[in-house]
């Protein structure tokens, strides 16, 4: 991705991107809220307007079809929504299997291995909106395991999570980049960027800095990214003033 | 006391020995099959709103078809006006440039636009009657054949796509991650939905039509939260209701002597079977709820 620019309509969101994630490895997009980083992951996904630099996923622009995992913010689905979680997860096989054709042996075989691959395989009959938050966090990372991506994207996927929930994902991320996939994810929290993330691309609008981990998080380039200089940064967490950690 | 009489008991059966009833409840059993499957996706989508634009925006189409051309012309106008219309509308939501009123605004001018044309009819009140409320009894072989037709084209569209369009529905940006292009599948449904609107139109009537998409689909969502099965007990729910409705208006009209008009019958048993499946669920919910608050508090 070089000197890439997005944009909702007319309106400019995120300037200036420029940089690369090789299969395998994980790069942590980190900034403070309203700074760009689902912008970022929907331009990949084709979501939103490109207008400016060059993208390309795996070679291609736009990203070829069914290669990407993504794992959206769980607060965006309606909860009451009639659909078991092993339904959802086999939502991940659908464009394997093409048009109008049923679920083989095959998929039901690859859905109930993405929930025992994420700690799930005994809520699989449950409805998707009763279960927890982190659950159904956990239930949307089977999906996208089920489709076998080569490229992963996640967007805040510790929000609202307990230490077993967090764990049981951080595992998951790591296997997965050990089978080769590329993970890209947007967060707030250093335990994760700390624990998967070879990268870290900071961001406030535009591009602050992208580079190794330890290189980049620097606590001038953290202040420069949250646009204070009361940002303060400790092992596991960002802390800005006024909104308590993060 | 027993509520079924000998006598309905027999016309349950024998009233469909007659040629128009039996024409009817097939135009019905058919369009219940569609809107089963088509207005279980239209909840799903919350896309009620759009139906009932799209209901508005065919009857223009009806009526210049049927000033233009009569019974043949009528069905043409209306498969027109739906087709610019689903599409239109899909690409009106999805670039967001309007608002819910915008699109209200846009199809109460059709609608009257619809209104004037018939207007200028001579018999004025007896065609804007069957336009609006259908003439389920006096359909004809010919309309029964093109109704199947229309029906058929929109229940390959929409199966051959349900379970994307259900992906569609639960999660939209994952179905884009996913690789498939929503605004494809959103025209889809929309010109199924168009499909429907138009194959219902001259039987039930324009503003009957909206009944049929939305109420079948609303049952299912109180009656079951298991996906696949919406689908059927929706449109089992339209076929009961089409048959008690059909029978309804028929025994009371020949026996009763109350001239019952059918389609608005019809609609009237859909409802009625609404209104009880939600005080069922209310019930159901209402006694089920302190009991999952206590387990919950034993956990």
């Amino acid at each position: 991705m070089a000197a890439a620019s997005f944009a909702y309509g007319a309106v400019p969101a995120l300037t200036g991107i420029d940089f690369a994630l090789l299969p395998g490895q994980a790069v942590a997009l980190i900034g403070p809220n309203g700074s760009g980083k689902s912008t970022l992951l929907k331009g990949i996904l084709g979501l939103i307007t490109r207008t400016d630099g060059t993208v390309e996923v795996l070679g291609q622009w736009p990203a070829p079809a069914g290669y990407i995992g993504y794992v959206p913010q769980t607060d965006q689905l309606d909860p009451h929504f009639p659909v078991s979680l092993e339904q959802v997860v086999m939502m991940g096989r659908y464009r394997s299997l093409g048009w109008w054709r049923m679920p083989t042996r095959a998929d039901r075989r690859a859905v109930a291995d993405a929930l025992e691959t994420v700690g799930l395989g005994n809520s699989a009959k449950t409805r998707f909106g009763e279960l927890s938050g982190g659950q159904q966090q956990r239930g949307l990372l089977a999906r996208a395991v089920a489709s076998a991506p080569r490229l992963l994207l996640l967007d805040e996927p510790f929000n609202g999570l307990d230490q077993v929930n967090r764990d049981a994902l951080i595992e998951t991320v790591k296997r997965l980049k050990q089978q080769g996939v590329a993970v890209l994810v947007s967060t707030h929290d250093l335990d994760l960027a700390r624990a998967v993330c070879e990268s870290v691309l900071l961001l406030n609008g535009a591009q602050v800095a992208f580079g190794p981990r330890d290189t980049v998080l620097t606590l001038a380039n953290v202040q420069q990214a949250f646009g204070s200089v009361g940002v303060e940064m400790d092992e596991h967490t960002i802390v800005v003033p006024g909104h308590g950690g993060h | 006391m027993d509520v079924v009489t000998p006598s309905m008991n027999i016309v349950l059966i024998t009233a469909f020995d007659l040629p128009f009833m039996a024409r009817a409840l097939l135009v019905l059993v058919v369009l219940s099959l569609v809107a089963g499957l088509v207005g279980v996706l239209v909840n799903l989508r919350g896309l009620e709103f759009i139906s009932d634009g799209l209901t508005h925006a065919v009857f223009p189409g009806v009526a210049i078809g049927f000033v233009w051309g009569g019974r043949d012309g009528l069905f043409v106008g209306a498969m027109v006006a739906a087709l610019i219309a689903a599409v239109v509308l899909t690409v009106i939501v999805k670039r967001a440039v309007t608002s819910d009123a915008a699109i209200a605004i846009v199809f109460t001018a059709m609608f009257s636009v619809g209104i004037i044309v018939v207007s200028r009819e001579t018999n004025y009140v007896g065609q804007l009657d069957a336009l609006l409320f259908g003439r389920l009894l006096t359909v004809s072989p010919a309309e029964v054949n093109q109704t199947v037709v229309v029906c058929l084209i929109a229940l390959i569209i929409v199966g051959f796509t349900l379970k994307e369009q259900v992906f569609r529905a639960f999660d939209l940006e994952g179905t884009a991650a996913a690789g498939y292009r929503p605004l494809v599948l959103d025209i889809l449904l929309n010109v199924a939905i168009a499909l429907v609107v138009v194959a219902a139109s001259s039987a039930v009537g324009n503003l009957l039509v909206l009944a049929v998409l939305i109420v079948p689909g609303a049952v299912a969502r109180l009656v079951t939260n298991r996906l696949w099965l919406l689908f059927p007990v929706a449109a089992g729910f339209a076929i009961l209701a089409a048959w008690v409705g059909l029978v309804l208006g028929y025994d009371v009209s020949v026996n009763g002597g109350v001239d019952l008009p059918s389609g608005a019958t019809v609609v009237l048993v859909l409802v009625s079977g609404y209104v009880a499946a939600l005080i069922v669920r209310l019930t159901l919910d209402r006694i089920a709820g302190p009991r999952r608050a206590a387990e919950s508090v034993a956990h």
